[in-house]
């Protein structure tokens, strides 16, 4: 493993975006970096700011209005950077599927890495897929 | 039960028998009153001042058909009344009640986005809830359009 | 505007959790002088969607209004399809649903007093209470078969029943989660750094809260002890001992006691339930084809944020002709506004959370001073340490 593949796996720098979410994925992925999952025993850390991270964490059906916004951050991340959509609804809309005002899927605005189903994903999952992201890598 | 109809009695005596259409009691703690559009502005005071109804919950828009129904869900303590009024469908006006309610500004801004209903002597009438780029004129809650009528509207291709 | 006033855009996206919405304020130095909210990126066109499923279909979209109250708005839905059915529960079932629905507002006000401690920087606190948060999530798991969105209430009854050989530990659980919330009330009482930026913080008084038509624990905070559970009594609360919740000093303090008092008052009703929980069915039979009878009807639920509105409009079919959803987030957004009016800066991110809105978003900001045309962004995390560095 040369060094960059393995600094970068080693400290992924998560950062999480709501787009039209129920709420549910979100306050899982929160519970993820909790005490009793504790995502960032990987390294991993919930950061603010899209410019600072690696892996963007994508939760929601993605509403019209949140739409150029999601494609904003995205472009704000630098190079390489990897997007997981988090539940059912990221994945393909979910049960707002033919909903007028939802996209249908995080995969139609920007390119996804990592798809984690589960309406909602249980932290466990969320953990499961970002290994399973950070193994794709080269980890 | 008895003081939902006293209330709607004297409500009725006070905005004259020929204004209320229709008043029901569906059950303990409710009530639904339908009035003529232009004594909104009165009804809403009197119950406001008289009747101790000082919480509004929200407004509903319905569109009935050949109607648009706005139906202001008020509250006290142990009533939720529902006041009605109706809009006429090409030209939906309501009276806007923000002065009366402080409250009720974002719940008008609702209706107008998804109806197209205006309220007169509103403040600031923007778009709320729809997003930036959704154009004018589409209300997505009236009956005629449908879902496959907005996408292809909005993205040229149905479901 | 004046020469010294600036326009800060907040939103919408945040660090912690929660949705994407966007408030606008207009600043003079460190004092806010206006806000202007701007939401819907959360919209996604529900109520259309539901009047296009059946009423069964409707069960599990009505859920996903909001993950976190997500029984509050299935015990809504299932309240005003059942009154215009006419259909009266079993016993047993409103026992679980109350059961629930106050597990649900020991997890929802958990989180959010969890939130409130990162807000204000105390990180510690936050995950303590997250660990013990799992405590309650573990039990609505147990019961239900999921973490969040637990798909509980049906119309006619629940879906599941409770076994009689686990309510021991149940209770057992019940009686961790009281302690360790006495522990983080003694600490929100006495601890400098929640006292420092919580106590005075975001002040609405009594006649604005009623004038602004707030709700929930944002009212109750003001000093006014309105609550859907007492006023208008649904499901079997009237049976069952236990007490409003109200606080007047009407700050981000009074909102963090109120709430934790609420999450003891919870406590003891999901106690009451366990021990108090009648035999016989879960539910009635409700024909997944079933049509409804034309009607009106109007369901209100105290959801953990506050006063929750369902109204239904049905025209005999399978569907519901019209199907509308308040949520009590909605209602508090004036007196959010008022809240922070007049308030420094460095208070947004604990004011907005304050309220427990479901959406609190203070990334990426754009402060835009208007006059020399100079533009400069902050995000939240950023107004967020500003906020700590500022009280330090």
């Amino acid at each position: 493993m040369d060094i960059v593949t393995w600094a970068r796996t080693r400290s992924p720098w998560l950062i999480h975006f709501n787009a039209g979410a129920c709420n549910a994925c979100d306050i899982e992925v929160v519970a993820a970096i909790t005490p009793r999952f504790d995502l960032e025993r990987f390294g991993a850390l919930l950061k603010g700011s899209p410019r600072h991270a690696d892996v963007m964490v994508v939760t929601g059906s993605v509403s019209r209005q949140v739409r150029e916004r999601l494609k904003r951050i995205y472009e704000q991340m630098p190079e390489p950077k990897f997007v997981v959509a988090v539940g059912a609804c990221a994945i393909s809309g979910g049960v707002f599927q033919q909903c007028y005002n939802v996209m249908e899927g995080v995969d139609k605005v920007i390119p996804v890495d990592a798809y984690i189903p589960g309406c909602s994903p249980k932290p466990e999952a969320i953990l499961d897929g970002v290994v399973k992201l950070l193994k794709s890598a080269g980890y | 039960m008895e003081d939902h109809k006293r209330l709607i009695g004297e409500f009725t005596e006070f905005l004259g028998a020929e204004n209320v259409m229709e008043s029901k009691v569906p059950r303990e703690r409710r009530v639904f009153v339908t009035i003529k559009t232009d004594k909104l502005r009165d009804a809403v005071k009197y119950l406001k001042d008289h009747e101790g109804l000082t919480h509004i919950t929200t407004i509903t828009g319905i569109d009935s058909g050949d109607e648009i129904e706005v139906l202001y869900h008020l509250a006290k303590k142990d009533l939720s009344l529902g006041l009605r009024v109706m809009a006429p469908m090409e030209e939906p006006v309501v009276d806007s009640i923000v002065d009366i309610f402080n409250g009720a500004g974002l719940y008008e801004r609702e209706v107008h986005d998804i109806l197209g209903v205006a309220f007169e002597g509103h403040p600031d009438m923007k778009r709320l809830i729809l997003p930036d780029e959704w154009p004018e004129g589409v209300h997505p809650l009236l009956k005629k359009w449908t879902l496959n009528k907005i996408r292809e509207t909005i993205d040229g291709k149905e479901w | 505007m004046g020469k010294r006033e600036f326009t800060i855009h907040v939103g919408p996206q945040h660090p912690a959790l929660k949705e994407p919405e966007n408030f606008v304020f207009k600043v003079d130095g460190e004092y806010v002088v206006d806000v202007e909210p701007r939401i819907g990126y959360n919209h996604r066109g529900i109520e259309k969607a539901m009047e296009n499923r059946t009423y069964i279909q409707n069960l599990y979209i009505v859920e996903r209004v909001c993950g976190i109250c997500s029984n509050s708005h299935q015990t809504c839905y299932t309240q005003n399809v059942e009154e215009l059915l006419g259909m009266e529960i079993p016993e047993r079932a409103k026992y679980i649903r109350v059961l629930l629905a106050e597990l649900e507002r020991i997890h929802s006000h958990l989180l959010w007093l969890g939130v409130a401690a990162h807000e204000i920087g105390f990180d510690t606190l936050f995950y303590y209470i997250w660990r013990d948060r799992e405590v309650v999530m573990d039990m609505l798991e147990e019961i239900s078969g999921n973490r969040v969105n637990y798909a509980m209430p049906t119309i006619g009854g629940v879906r599941r029943d409770i076994a009689a050989d686990k309510i021991p530990k149940y209770l057992k659980m019940l009686d961790v989660l009281e302690e360790r919330t006495k522990f983080y009330k003694n600490i929100c009482a006495t601890e400098k750094t929640v006292l420092a930026r919580a106590d005075g913080v975001g002040f609405l008084s009594k006649e604005d809260a009623i004038r602004l038509n707030a709700v929930g624990p944002n009212l109750r905070a003001s000093g006014v002890a309105s609550d859907i559970r007492a006023d208008s009594p649904y499901l079997v609360y009237d049976e069952i001992p236990w007490n409003v919740i109200s606080y007047d000093s009407g700050d981000v303090f009074a909102n963090v006691l109120v709430r934790v008092d609420e999450t003891f008052e919870s406590v003891n009703i999901c106690r009451y339930c366990l021990e108090h929980l009648p035999d016989g069915p879960i539910r009635t039979i409700f024909s997944p084809l079933g049509k409804v009878p034309e009607g009106e009807a109007v369901s209100l639920v105290e959801a953990p944020r506050g006063e929750l509105i369902h109204y239904i409009q049905s025209r005999g079919t399978d569907k519901p002709y019209r199907y509308k959803i308040r949520a009590p987030t909605l209602g508090n957004i004036p007196a959010l506004c008022e809240k922070l009016r007049g308030g420094y800066i460095a208070d947004i991110p604990i004011v907005l959370a304050g309220i427990d809105p479901c959406f609190s978003c203070t990334d990426r900001m754009v402060f835009v001073d208007e006059d020399r045309d100079k533009r400069w962004e902050m995000n939240g995390e950023q107004l967020r340490r500003y906020g700590v560095e500022w009280y330090k």
